[in-house]
């Protein structure tokens, strides 16, 4: 009995919920993957950077929906901070902040936008969602000096940049995802 | 909400084919707009001004409401420099300076405008802002 199955054994209380949690695992390990990757990387101003792990999370979005959508980007903000060693610091309030707005965009603009909106609309909604919440955050509990709000627009093309970049990326990770779907029905 | 999620994705594979959709071209044109309204607000306008302080010769400072409407005589340098004060602008009416560049300035109405007779060492900087509003109160 390979440890797989036994996982799949004991985590099967309802249909198709240990199939759900082997999916959550799997983008969730990779977006923390890119977390830790990108926590890395020198970044040219504080607070700013690509966010690309938020792809993983646009991505589950919009092929399995946004209750596993919420579980992959809430494991990767608890388990990424964890490994970064930022958990419950300021960054990690900063970290959830903009997730939950994200996430808040994300599902409110795909509920309306539906079929019409792809993957750029929705990476550039949740994008400037999540630089929003961070810096009101950022403002009203650490740094509430108005030299903070002149870093805004710079912060929000910051943002509008890169979540056009991730959206792109997504689209075609998505495309890619649909092709060979449609090979091996 | 997760089911219309899930249909926005795999249910229809066409439109998924293009990487930008019509919607999306929409929310970047509005989040464009957005982010320049943003440059506009917080790099645009400052807010105006309240004080007005006048400095002569580095060394001696005035400080005028610019609520209280007149006409001010300043001792300067090389001679008297007017300054007016009206309905909340300030500027230069006359100063004894060669090139009236001071004068030339205008009304200076907005919290940081600045005009100065340097010949005569007479600089006008309007304050406000809620950081300067309880400084003084004239």
């Amino acid at each position: 009995m390979s440890t797989t199955e036994q996982i799949t054994t004991i985590s099967q209380p309802g249909a198709g919920s240990g199939r759900d949690d082997r999916l959550v695992a799997g983008y969730a390990a990779l977006a923390i993957a890119i977390h830790i990757l990108e926590a890395a990387f020198p970044s040219p101003l504080p607070g700013v950077k690509p966010g690309l792990a938020n792809v993983i999370t646009l991505i589950v979005y919009l092929r399995h929906g946004l209750r596993l959508a919420l579980w992959v980007a809430a494991m990767r903000v608890l388990v990424g901070s964890l490994l970064v060693g930022t958990f419950l610091s300021p960054t990690f309030l900063l970290s959830a902040t903009g997730a939950v707005a994200a996430l808040s965009a994300l599902a409110l603009t795909g509920a309306v936008g539906g079929r019409r909106v792809g993957p750029v609309g929705l990476s550039v909604v949740s994008s400037l969602a999540h630089m929003s919440g961070q810096i009101t955050v950022a403002y009203l509990l650490f740094i509430p000096h108005p030299a903070l709000l002149k870093l805004v627009p710079v912060l929000l093309s910051a943002a509008l940049l890169f979540g056009t970049v991730s959206g792109l990326i997504a689209a075609s990770v998505l495309r890619i995802l649909g092709r060979r779907a449609e090979r091996q029905p | 909400m997760a089911d219309a999620g899930s249909k926005a994705g795999s249910d229809n594979p066409a439109p998924a084919r293009a990487l930008i959709r019509g919607g999306d071209i929409l929310i970047l044109l509005l989040a464009a707009g957005l982010v320049g309204a943003s440059f506009g607000a917080f790099w645009g306008p400052r807010s105006e001004g309240h004080q007005v302080l006048v400095t002569v010769d580095r060394n001696q400072t005035t400080e005028l409401s610019l609520h209280q409407d007149g006409t001010f005589e300043i001792e300067g340098r090389i001679g008297v420099s007017t300054i007016m004060v009206d309905g909340g602008r300030v500027r230069f009416m006359d100063s004894p300076c060669p090139g009236r560049y001071c004068v030339h300035s205008g009304w200076l109405r907005l919290s940081g405008e600045v005009a100065a007779c340097l010949p005569n060492g007479v600089v006008v900087e309007v304050l406000g802002g809620e950081r300067e509003f309880d400084a003084i109160n004239l």
